[in-house]
């Protein structure tokens, strides 16, 4: 059926595009970059179209013998959790060219190369399914976007970058540790064979810790979520877009891939505490938001908030909370993703990304505001639009839960409503300012060849979430079961 | 006479640095004689490698190993020796160093390594590691117009007195508690002896390690390497950082898991002292450093501690992590000074990295790599390295030093990361550096290659190493 290994190609291609960059040179860096993304979603749509929905087996496996004395093998594979993020992987990286294309003139090599690098650590990672080459696409990650953050962006990229690498390494680092101590218990670093595995309560509960901090500082939760607005904002569309899509999605997807099916006892020992957090991060980092000033950093905050939705709804541990959150990790992906894309669009105009700068944009540049709204109206949760049915999940999980929960999550939408389409009304309501009139404003095809994909796509979840839910439901399902039932070597707290 | 072939490769070392002496007046351009020392590293692996069965298990009397360790060390020496050869090439010319004298130096510092590698006596050892030690202290002073250099090589060579007469004492005690200085002898000495009976042992055993840690720049016997290596010339400072680290962990695996295997656990808790110590001292004070010799002193101060690693856990899988480590390291390590050696003057201070990027991206590149590999980040053979010593320690129980290990690799991260950020993310402030010399970039490849295929294949140098 299949004639090629389609996970290693899809993951490896972009690194072959990033050298074909490099040799070629700068005429054709932006040309080769485009063609190696559009290529990358073409060699991965049999994943797509093929993948067998009912089953929670993990599919399209390869396996290779790589470092025999550690019993690390190269295998890689997917289930219905680590899909959808491929998916946006590919996608979104294509994504970043098309908001690349005039606004890197400085270096064209270099930056083309270096973000399909980071596409290959974005799609290694979740493809891998043993923990060695998890952590290996994981580190990897890092240096294309300490580059993307400190070479082509602001005015404080040096800071931001470095800020954000200190932060991330001393997460990774402390997994490391974690991980080669649980190579030590068990032997082996193969998620499933992980997954099967009973450790003492106590070991679970270090590795938890040191696991967690890892993710949390990448999803990022509170209060470790302090690199993220200094990141986000410096960094160049492009590089906010990666960030935003995926960077933060990893943290998430390593908590549903390691921590909860492999250290279920210590989850629940952590359980409570991690539930706060997220509910700290939801409300604190919706009140920061209503205080921004600057559209990049105030969609950056509201990351935060958005991501402690997705946490609450991993913590929940029921069905919907999980669902939900995969499909919001999704959806975040996509419509901050798509937010960072129109702040970077009318960047390139304006200049500046003072709010107060702005305003009456619905009269000079129409199609844009019309982008704008839809993407502002799916950040709120307006029903119809995808985070809509993320939130509702979540919420629902989080009642079933716990109660205080839900309402924590309900007041954090009702603030999330208030910022995001406050944002909107500054920046297109209003008198519209004489400067702003002397750019033309209004968007060219490119741009909306760029964000149609992205409003196809809050469309299409919106309207009909089973296209993604369908693919989680059987692995969440497996997933709730290994975390419900504690290991028998623990006995449970 | 079959003695001889387990010596084969220091022969060759020998022959070439004692043509050299007797041609001296005929060599005048650094270029020829690097070529030689080349040939003669590759011939020394050839032959130690075409003879690997056939010599005698041990020669003269048990003092000599040929072992499967000695063998991989032998290989790692010579491949230091042939790199640093290749780096010197402009500093000689340079500097208007007589290259008969600067090569004949280097193959003969490389011939004490490997002697010490093999050695299964004390007192060879002590022979390998002394002949060594001397031609590393004219090395660093061969630039006799420099005061820099005069002072580094004084201060070198007084503090490496001091440590050879530690190392002494130490042996000329553990003499006087087992009766022998062959290794075997003293095991089997030493396994019908406890502490109690005899605390000369830990005196003897603290002085040797001392001793020993000198040669690899392990916290506190560290205050040397700083110095020589701002005073000395750049190719001597890696030739030192390199192949010196690679003898003197030689030296400590053989002397710690063979010589005194009985006594191990004491051993092991005098290393991890020194490991810990080696590497949070190391990572904290290159922090600070704007000379780009001392910050990667400071950083091989930091390198000694992880390779230590290994010897603490003390299990074969140990051993092998901790050969792995001087393997790898030593080519990072050569290639970082490369590109030091490549940039000239301006390579030495932080200023002169200012937007490399810009002005020369493949050096640029090439450095990064380095220090990726430097800092442990995959998928480099820094960081498959750096793993294995930390799982050896993990499985012996010592999780508090695998935490200290990556604590100070993100200490060390922000120092190495430091010049890839002058590199990337400022403007460049000088003109493009002029074309690196072939022998460098030479040099450069073959560490970028070792480099790169050490992290995405971590097995293969694991699968060349045996325990002593």
């Amino acid at each position: 059926m299949t004639t090629y290994p389609i996970l290693t190609v899809t993951t490896f291609l972009p690194l072959i595009g990033a050298a074909a960059i490099l040799m070629l040179g700068e005429r054709l860096a932006r040309w080769i970059g485009l063609a190696t993304t559009l290529a990358t979603v073409a060699v991965s749509a049999p994943l797509y179209l093929r993948f067998d929905k009912t089953s929670s087996a993990l599919q399209f496996v390869e396996t290779v013998r790589w470092i025999p004395s550690w019993n690390v093998v190269y295998s890689m594979g997917v289930d219905g959790i680590s899909l959808p993020f491929i998916f946006l992987s590919v996608v979104m990286s294509v994504l970043c060219v098309g908001a690349s294309w005039t606004a890197i003139q400085m270096r064209p090599c270099e930056f083309y190369s270096t973000l399909l690098v980071a596409e290959t650590a974005m799609i290694g990672l979740f493809a891998a399914t043993n923990f060695f080459l998890f952590y290996v696409f994981w580190e990897l990650m890092v240096v294309p976007m300490f580059l993307l953050v400190g070479v082509w962006g602001g005015p404080l990229r040096v800071h931001a970058a470095v800020k954000f690498l200190l932060f991330t390494l001393g997460g990774s680092l402390l997994m490391l540790v974690g991980l080669i101590a649980l190579l030590d218990a068990t032997g082996t670093l193969d998620f499933q064979a992980l997954g099967r595995t009973s450790l003492s309560l106590e070991l679970q509960a270090w590795l938890f810790v040191a696991f967690t901090a890892a993710f949390a500082v990448k999803v990022p939760m509170f209060p470790l979520h302090t690199w993220l607005p200094d990141a986000h904002t410096e960094a160049p569309t492009a590089g906010s877009m990666i960030l935003a899509g995926i960077l933060l999605k990893m943290g998430g997807y390593g908590l549903l891939r390691i921590a909860l099916p492999i250290l279920p006892d210590a989850l629940q020992l952590f359980l409570v505490p991690l539930l706060v957090l997220s509910s700290v991060a939801i409300v604190y980092g919706a009140y920061v938001t209503l205080a921004q000033t600057d559209v990049k950093r105030l969609i950056a905050y509201s990351s935060v908030s958005h991501m402690g939705f997705v946490t609450l709804g991993i913590f929940t541990l029921n069905r919907s909370g999980l669902e939900g959150a995969i499909l919001q990790m999704v959806n975040h992906g996509i419509i901050t993703g798509a937010l960072f894309l129109c702040v970077g669009i009318i960047y390139e105009r304006a200049h500046t990304r003072d709010i107060v700068a702005y305003g009456g944009l619905v009269r000079i540049a129409p199609v844009y505001t019309t982008f704008l709204a839809l993407f502002c109206l799916a950040a709120a949760g307006f029903p119809g639009l995808n985070a809509f049915v993320g939130e509702f999940l979540i919420i629902s999980g989080a009642f079933h839960a716990r109660l205080w929960l839900g309402a924590v999550a309900l007041w954090g939408v009702a603030l999330g409503a208030t910022y995001i389409l406050w944002l909107y009304y500054r920046m297109a309501m209003g008198e519209t300012k004489p400067e702003l009139r002397e750019h033309c404003l209004d968007l060219d095809a490119r741009e909306i060849a760029i964000l149609a994909p992205l409003a196809l796509l809050v469309l299409v979840i919106g309207l009909h979430p089973e296209s993604v839910l369908g693919f989680l439901r059987v692995s969440v399902a497996e997933l709730l079961a290994a975390v419900a039932a504690p290991s028998a070597g623990a006995g449970g707290p | 006479m079959t003695d001889l072939i387990l010596l084969l490769p220091e022969l060759v070392l020998v022959f070439w640095a004692v043509a050299l002496i007797l041609l001296a007046r005929h060599v005048r351009h650094a270029r020829s004689a690097a070529a030689g020392v080349v040939i003669a590293a590759i011939a020394a692996i050839g032959v130690g490698w075409v003879f690997s069965g056939d010599g005698p298990p041990t020669a003269f009397d048990g003092t000599i190993a040929g072992d499967g360790y000695a063998q991989f060390f032998k290989l790692l020496i010579a491949s230091t020796l042939a790199l640093a050869a290749l780096l010197s090439v402009r500093h000689v010319d340079a500097e208007r160093v007589r290259p008969a004298e600067f090569f004949a130096l280097l193959l003969l510092a490389s011939t004490g390594m490997m002697l010490a590698a093999s050695a299964l006596d004390l007192l060879t050892l002590y022979l390998g590691l002394e002949l060594m030690s001397l031609c590393s202290y004219i090395l660093v002073g061969i630039t006799r117009e420099r005061p820099t250099a005069n002072e580094a090589a004084i201060k070198y060579f007084l503090l490496g007195s001091f440590a050879s007469a530690l190392l002494l004492y130490g042996i000329a005690l553990a003499y006087g508690v087992t009766g022998s200085t062959s290794y075997a002898a003293m095991a089997s000495a030493l396994s019908e002896r406890t502490l109690a009976q005899s605390p000369l042992l830990l005196v003897s055993i603290a002085l040797l390690a001392g001793g020993l840690a000198f040669k690899i720049a392990a916290v506190p016997f560290h205050a040397w390497a700083p110095d020589a290596y701002q005073g000395a010339t750049a190719p001597v400072a890696a030739f030192l950082a390199a192949g010196s680290k690679a003898a003197g962990l030689a030296a400590l695996g053989r002397v710690s898991l063979v010589a005194f295997a009985p006594q191990q656990h004491i051993w092991a808790v005098i290393l991890m002292g020194l490991a810990a110590l080696s590497m949070a001292i190391g990572s904290l004070l290159a922090v600070s450093q704007s000379d780009v010799k001392r910050l990667l002193a400071y950083s091989s101060v930091a390198h000694a501690g992880y390779a230590l690693l290994g010897l603490v856990a003390g299990t074969p899988d140990g051993v092998s992590a901790t050969m792995t480590y001087a393997f790898v390291y030593a080519f990072m390590t050569l290639g970082a000074f490369g590109v030091v050696i490549g940039l000239g003057e301006r390579g030495e201070g932080l200023a002169g990295y200012r937007g490399l990027a810009f002005i020369s991206p493949v050096t640029a590149g090439l450095m990064l790599l380095f220090l990726l590999s430097l800092t442990g980040i995959p998928p480099t053979a820094g960081f498959a390295a750096k793993f294995a010593v930390i799982l050896s320690i993990v499985r012996e129980g010592h999780v508090a030093l695998a935490v200290l290990a990556v604590a100070c690799s993100v200490v060390s991260a922000y120092f190495y990361l430091r010049i890839a950020v002058l590199m990337y993310m400022t403007e460049p402030a000088e003109p493009a550096p002029g074309r690196f010399p072939a022998a460098v970039s030479a040099a450069l490849v073959v560490a970028a290659v070792v480099t790169v295929l050490g992290g995405i294949f971590p097995g293969t140098f694991a699968a060349w190493t045996t325990p002593p």
